[in-house]
């Protein structure tokens, strides 16, 4: 046990959990089916502060965990989290407008909101909102994680020789403070304690890439001794390696041609992924108008900047010379190593709260999903709001079940795959969702078979990738040959293609037997309305610009 | 106030497309950076070169946003819009 890092842990931990606890008695009379509670990234602030509490929210798990761990493990594509958080804000800019638009005009809060609007299509409107739901799970299963890795460095739960019980203590324990807060407070708790959360993260980020490269001797020392570590792996296993046909690859820190394609089609997925989740879409309804979506775009990569040197604290941990089994655990081993019990337990605190929030906030709008696109539109139209924020809170339940149960069933090593695996079923409902905004050309009955085609594609492909020095093992990894070639490519992308190629031809046959395609029921018009015009409604408390968690 | 004319924004919708396409497509393209030499400051180029990627895009990114902006607003008429919108006469993006 650590006691100073757990007493100054607990403190903060226990501070937001009040807080927490406080914010949903203070402004009681909402419902917690409102979805324009969202407004998470932005309320009403001046640019710096709307920038400020951005930016908190985007690191998260993923970026304090998850990628340095892959670049610590030494896989030659683990800095790919960087030019996907570059090309996210490109493609950002080409859509996310249209969908602002077309949003406020119909009142649509969902993704499958706007796709049953567009094709008339109650079928597709739930492949699109079932995919958003199975695709959070793991998305949050990757949060827990964080935390559980957090609560066993410091010593929380057990060693080697622990039971099965004691092994997953700090798993459970994570699990219900995350369930306990969303229950209780729902979207207010995070609005109310980002304030608190963003200070420690950003304390902690910017002690972390200035302080310890200076305590290890620079980073041209660090990449040093990162590669000799990789180099010495590569020659004591050198059989094992050569022994993997055809694309096996020793550690590195950085991607032979061969995995080129890997590395890029990782950034590209992840990156055209991002906007399909439920709680980046909602997020993004929230901003004030229209340009401001485009005008973030361009703010908006500064973060990328810190999320860089965060990556490279796995080469860090390696010059530090943490050792650890388990990837996941080298950040937190470095802190604990490097920085005084207190500061350990700020940082630990800041990991853990950073990755409680957005738990929290993608649960809930996962929640929202199901009640409004699946549980209203399917089971019970004449809903009560009661009955609706019962729905919610118990689907909300569910769904962090759902991510105990893949973080329970996947293992924990590498924790990137489970974010990479979401990205495998959200991607598939670009082309309902992305596509129809520009053109009605494609057919409903098309773009189902096209998602239907490509979730199978993906789904069996994910299952077949064994964890790697495990034959037999599955969901291993985002990787797999793209069919008909010798390149590996990540597995959302191929299936994505896939799934446009069906829904191209099948689009083309429907059309020539003059298919029934439904009723549109938006105009041109509606994709470049703005705030200010007529039937442009708050679908959310308008609220200056937001961007969403990308953990 | 602008007329009714398709021609005139998509010029500048043409080279937003290549400014976005390029911060796209850049990054993506690992073999232009995938070596060690030069360093810079103790950084491998691999590693240098996409941290320079990030204000070079966001530069991209915020130009084609300017140009946008103005294109926005003539299109606007096509789609029968009011040249601006309604109460909301406050340049885009700024704070309340």
């Amino acid at each position: 046990m650590h006691t100073v890092q757990l007493v100054i842990f607990l403190f903060f931990f226990l501070l937001v959990t009040v807080m927490g606890f406080m914010a949903s008695r203070w402004r009681r009379a909402d419902t917690l089916d409102s979805l324009d509670e969202w407004g998470l990234g932005g309320r009403g602030f001046g640019t710096f502060i709307s920038w400020f509490l951005i930016g908190g929210d985007i690191y998260t798990a993923y970026t304090f965990i998850a990628v340095p761990a892959t670049l610590y493990a030494g896989s030659v594509v683990g800095f790919f989290a960087v030019p996907y958080t570059i090309v996210l804000y490109p493609i950002i800019f080409i859509f996310l407008p249209r969908f602002w638009s077309v949003s406020h005009r119909h009142g649509y809060v969902t993704p499958a909101d706007f796709v049953r609007g567009r094709f008339d299509s109650k079928p597709l409107a739930l492949a699109v909102a079932l995919t958003g739901l199975l695709a959070t799970m793991p998305y949050i299963a990757l949060q827990l994680v964080g935390i559980q890795v957090v609560l066993e460095i410091m010593g929380i739960g057990g060693g080697e020789n622990a039971s099965f019980l004691e092994k997953d203590l700090p798993l459970f324990i994570a699990f219900a403070v995350l369930a306990a807060y969303t229950y209780a407070s729902g979207l207010r708790a995070p609005a109310l304690i980002a304030f608190v959360k963003d200070t420690l993260i950003y304390v902690v980020i910017l002690v972390a890439v200035f302080y310890l490269p200076s305590q290890l001797g620079g980073w041209g020392h660090i990449f040093d001794a990162a590669s000799k570590s990789f180099d010495l792996f590569n020659k004591e296993n050198a059989d094992a390696i050569k022994a993997v046909p055809p694309q096996a690859q020793g550690k590195g820190i950085l991607p032979p041609p061969a995995v080129h394609w890997a590395y890029a089609s990782l950034a590209l997925g992840s990156a055209l992924a991002l906007f399909m989740y439920p709680h980046s879409l909602t997020g993004v309804l929230a901003s004030k108008n229209r340009s401001v979506i485009r005008r973030n775009a361009a703010l908006l990569p500064a973060y990328s900047f810190l999320l860089g040197l965060l990556a490279l604290l796995g080469f860090a941990a390696i010059a530090a010379g943490v050792k650890v089994d388990n990837p996941q655990l080298s950040v937190p081993a470095l802190f604990d190593k490097m920085f005084p019990g207190w500061f350990a337990g700020i940082a630990f605190a800041a990991i853990a709260i950073g990755a409680l929030v957005p738990a929290a906030i993608m649960s809930i709008a996962a929640a929202n999903l199901w009640t409004r696109n699946i549980y209203k539109a399917f089971i019970n139209p004449a809903a009560t709001p009661k009955q609706e924020a019962t729905q919610s809170k118990l689907v909300s339940l569910v769904v962090k079940f759902g991510a105990l149960i893949f973080v329970l069933g996947l293992g924990t090593q590498d924790a990137i795959n489970f974010q990479l695996l979401g990205g495998v079923w959200i991607l598939q409902t670009m082309p309902a969702l992305v596509f129809s905004l520009y053109t009605r050309w494609f057919h409903r009955w098309a773009l189902l078979a096209g998602w239907a085609v490509g979730m199978v594609y993906g789904t069996l492909t994910a299952y077949n990738v064994p964890v790697p020095g495990k034959p037999g093992s599955h969901f291993g990894g985002p990787l797999q040959l793209v069919p008909f070639t010798q390149t590996k490519g990540y597995i959302a992308l191929t299936a994505f293609v896939i799934n446009v190629l069906v829904a191209v031809v099948l689009t083309l046959v429907l059309r020539a037997l003059k298919v029934a395609n439904g009723t549109d029921e938006t105009s041109p018009a509606d994709y470049h309305a703005d705030a200010g015009d007529r039937g442009v409604e708050d679908v959310l408390e308008g609220e200056p610009g937001t961007a969403p968690t990308t953990g | 106030m602008s007329e009714p004319n398709t021609r005139r924004t998509s010029g500048a919708w043409a080279v937003v497309a290549v400014l976005l396409a390029v911060g796209i497509v850049l990054p993506l393209l690992v073999g232009l950076y995938d070596s060690v030499e030069p360093r810079l400051g103790g950084f491998p180029f691999y590693y240098w070169f996409q941290f320079l990627l990030i204000p070079v895009v966001s530069l991209l990114t915020f130009i084609a946003f300017r140009l946008s902006v103005r294109a926005t607003a003539k299109d606007r008429t096509r789609f029968g819009l009011p040249a601006e919108p309604g109460e909301d006469t406050r340049p885009s993006g700024s704070e309340r």
